[in-house]
């Protein structure tokens, strides 16, 4: 069952009541993120923890490079300079790692979100992307009380209630 | 924190959501305005001019430009400074404004990450042919070769420069891109035309706006603007230690690079003015580029531009204390007396003087005066470059290698041309992608609403 809302306060208000009742949400549709759906959906991410892995490996890796480059690889002289030259790769090892951790993270965000070129999708509503809130509850259950739920979210402000099969 | 009636609001009107995305996305779907086709026709000819220049550099060579062995550097790296300069902007206002939490960014972020990335990519061609052998240009990649392998020096400035650079490129381009996907999923579903659906719909990447996709973009945002805010501090830094490290009188100095990056933040900001006062007329977006936009633009180059007065005046100050006598020639008797007077002047004027009738209200308020001021700071930052690079560069220790140096058409036209690039990018920009971001500001609207509707509410 798809309940639509004209603006997130409507929304986050039948979010709560249809959670408290026990319907279980699919999913909902915002234009914007409306941080009270975020955190009540009870979804984490841990995109920020990866990205800090892979920025420490990233500087790991990019400094070790450069030690290798410098010092075992082929070791030059530059006006009597340690081969080792730390403080002057820091420079690099900074740019490259947040190089690093751009496209790893954004990398994982497409596969973790399923954000990629071509995906074929199935719109739910379509004015979900532009001024609509898309509340989406899962009716297959035996317990499903369709009235009820459909009352409910009229009530704290749904401007249509339709079914359609997800 | 936000529910103060002081502050400006952020979008003129009360604009229901609908509105705010049918008005943005209106320039993609309206007929092609005549003032724009002719303005791409022009870029379109200043860009192939500039292509002419870049094939006889390529094919005679770099002498037939200007430049000659006492002035190795001249319109190029002049040039190359500049664009970078710009191109620095799309990170300070995104970047530096979404920590802050500065909500009005929403109706300017947008042109500034394109200007951004347009700026950058032609501050990119630069360096690029003054190799002299651009073909060649894979070598400053430390690849595993077969000469040895012999890597590229890691401890030159030169090469730091070219990895700061590309990095920045890349990751604005990859900023810039991803906050567009929802904006991009918004024309999909809004269109009638089957093409545009099909192509707004690939470059969507198959948006919903689902929870899960909204909660991850987030996370990603934040991490993507917390480790970029670095680079608007790094890469111009950067940009500064290929003077700073090279022993130039005027050059070999401390205050390079935090005084190269407030520049560059200074002449970002003044094109994004530009960009958007000219958005704002020619869209009409009153309603979203509000006066109070404007304002807030104004005052940030006011505080910018004292910043510069002051470097100008420490510049001096140092040359003077440090008892150098080819620092004082430098900066006393080559800049401000010498050949290069009139440059040097003009620099102080443009930078540190005119920009301060921003104090004034009734110049923030008209536009075409703001517009104006904002081309004479680009102006005056381009000078402060010609001054640091020329005025350095002619006349160095030695008075017997004393040269002087006067561009070529082949290297003004090479500037032309990436004019050309940048004003043909942002005319496609304004016509096929939505120029504001079009979700971030549904999101903030909510915030324009009445302190007691705001308490009511919750917010």
């Amino acid at each position: 069952m798809v309940g639509v809302f004209d603006n997130e306060f409507d929304l986050v208000e039948a979010f709560e009541k249809v959670k408290a009742k026990g319907v279980r949400i699919d999913e909902v549709y915002t234009p914007y993120p409306v941080h009270h759906i975020l955190e009540g959906m009870g979804k984490k991410t841990r995109i920020t923890h990866a990205a800090f892995f892979y920025g420490l490996f990233g500087a790991l890796a990019v400094l070790g490079f450069l030690y290798f480059a410098s010092v075992i690889s082929w070791p030059l002289h530059f006006g009597g300079k340690p081969f080792n030259a730390f403080p002057s790769f820091i420079v690099i090892t900074i740019v490259a790692t947040i190089l690093i951790v751009t496209i790893t993270t954004l990398l994982t965000f497409s596969i973790r979100a399923k954000i990629f070129p071509g995906k074929q999708i199935k719109i739910v509503d379509p004015r979900a992307t532009d001024d609509k809130f898309v509340l989406v509850v899962n009716s297959s259950d035996g317990a499903f009380d369709h009235s009820e739920v459909e009352s409910l979210l009229k009530e704290h402000g749904a401007s249509e209630v339709y079914v359609e099969s997800v | 924190m936000y529910n103060s009636d002081v502050r400006e609001r952020l979008i003129a009107k009360d604009k229901s959501l609908k509105q705010i995305s049918d008005e943005i996305i209106a320039p993609i779907h309206a007929k092609m305005p005549i003032w724009w086709a002719i303005a791409l026709l022009v870029s379109l000819g200043m860009l192939s001019f500039g292509l002419y220049c870049k094939y006889v550099t390529i094919s005679t060579g770099i002498g037939t430009w200007g430049v000659n062995n006492t002035s190795a550097w001249g319109w190029a790296i002049i040039n190359f400074v500049w664009w970078i300069g710009i191109g620095h902007a799309g990170t300070a206002f995104s970047i530096f404004l979404l920590v802050l939490r500065q909500k009005w960014r929403t109706s300017i972020n947008r042109a500034a990450e394109a200007m951004t990335v347009f700026a950058v990519g032609c501050a990119g061609l630069f360096p690029l042919l003054h190799m002299g052998r651009p073909w060649m240009f894979f070598f400053v990649f430390p690849y595993p070769n077969t000469r040895g392998p012999l890597w590229v020096n890691f401890n030159s400035p030169l090469f730091w420069d070219f990895v700061a650079i590309s990095a920045y490129l890349l990751i604005s381009a990859s900023f810039w891109y991803f906050g567009m996907v929802p904006d991009f999923a918004t024309i999909r579903d809004n269109t009638k035309s089957k093409i545009k659906k099909a192509v707004y719909g690939f470059f969507a990447f198959g948006w919903t706006g689902s929870s899960k996709e909204w909660l991850r973009f987030e996370a990603l945002s934040f991490v993507l603007g917390g480790i970029a805010a670095v680079l608007v501090v790094s890469v111009h830094s950067i940009v500064a230690t290929d003077f700073a490290a090279g022993v130039e009188p005027g050059w070999h100095t401390t205050i390079f690079p935090p005084f190269f990056v407030v520049g560059a933040i200074f002449s970002g900001f003044a094109m994004v003015l530009t960009l958007v006062t000219l958005m704002r007329k020619l869209y009409k977006m009153e309603d979203f580029i509000t006066d109070s936009h404007v304002d807030a633009i104004c005052r940030i180059l006011i505080f910018v531009s004292l910043i510069m007065g002051t470097s100008y005046l420490t510049e001096a100050f140092v040359a003077w204390y440090s008892g150098n006598e080819y620092e004082m020639f430098t900066h006393f008797k080559n800049q401000a007396t010498g050949d290069y007077a009139m440059q040097y002047w003009g620099m102080i004027l443009f930078n540190a003087v005119v920009p301060q009738l921003f104090w004034f209200k009734a110049v923030r308020k008209r536009l075409w005066v703001v517009f104006a001021i904002s081309i004479i700071i680009n102006i005056g930052m381009w000078l402060e470059r010609f001054n640091i690079i020329v005025g350095t560069l002619t006349k160095d220790y030695l008075p017997a290698n004393w040269a002087t140096y006067h561009p070529t058409i082949i290297e003004i036209g090479f500037f032309i041309g990436t004019l050309g690039i940048f004003s043909t990018g942002i005319l496609l920009f304004l016509r096929y992608v939505p120029m504001m971001a079009v979700s971030e500001i549904k999101g903030v609207s909510k915030y324009d609403k009445s302190v007691k509707e705001q308490e009511e509410l919750n917010l």
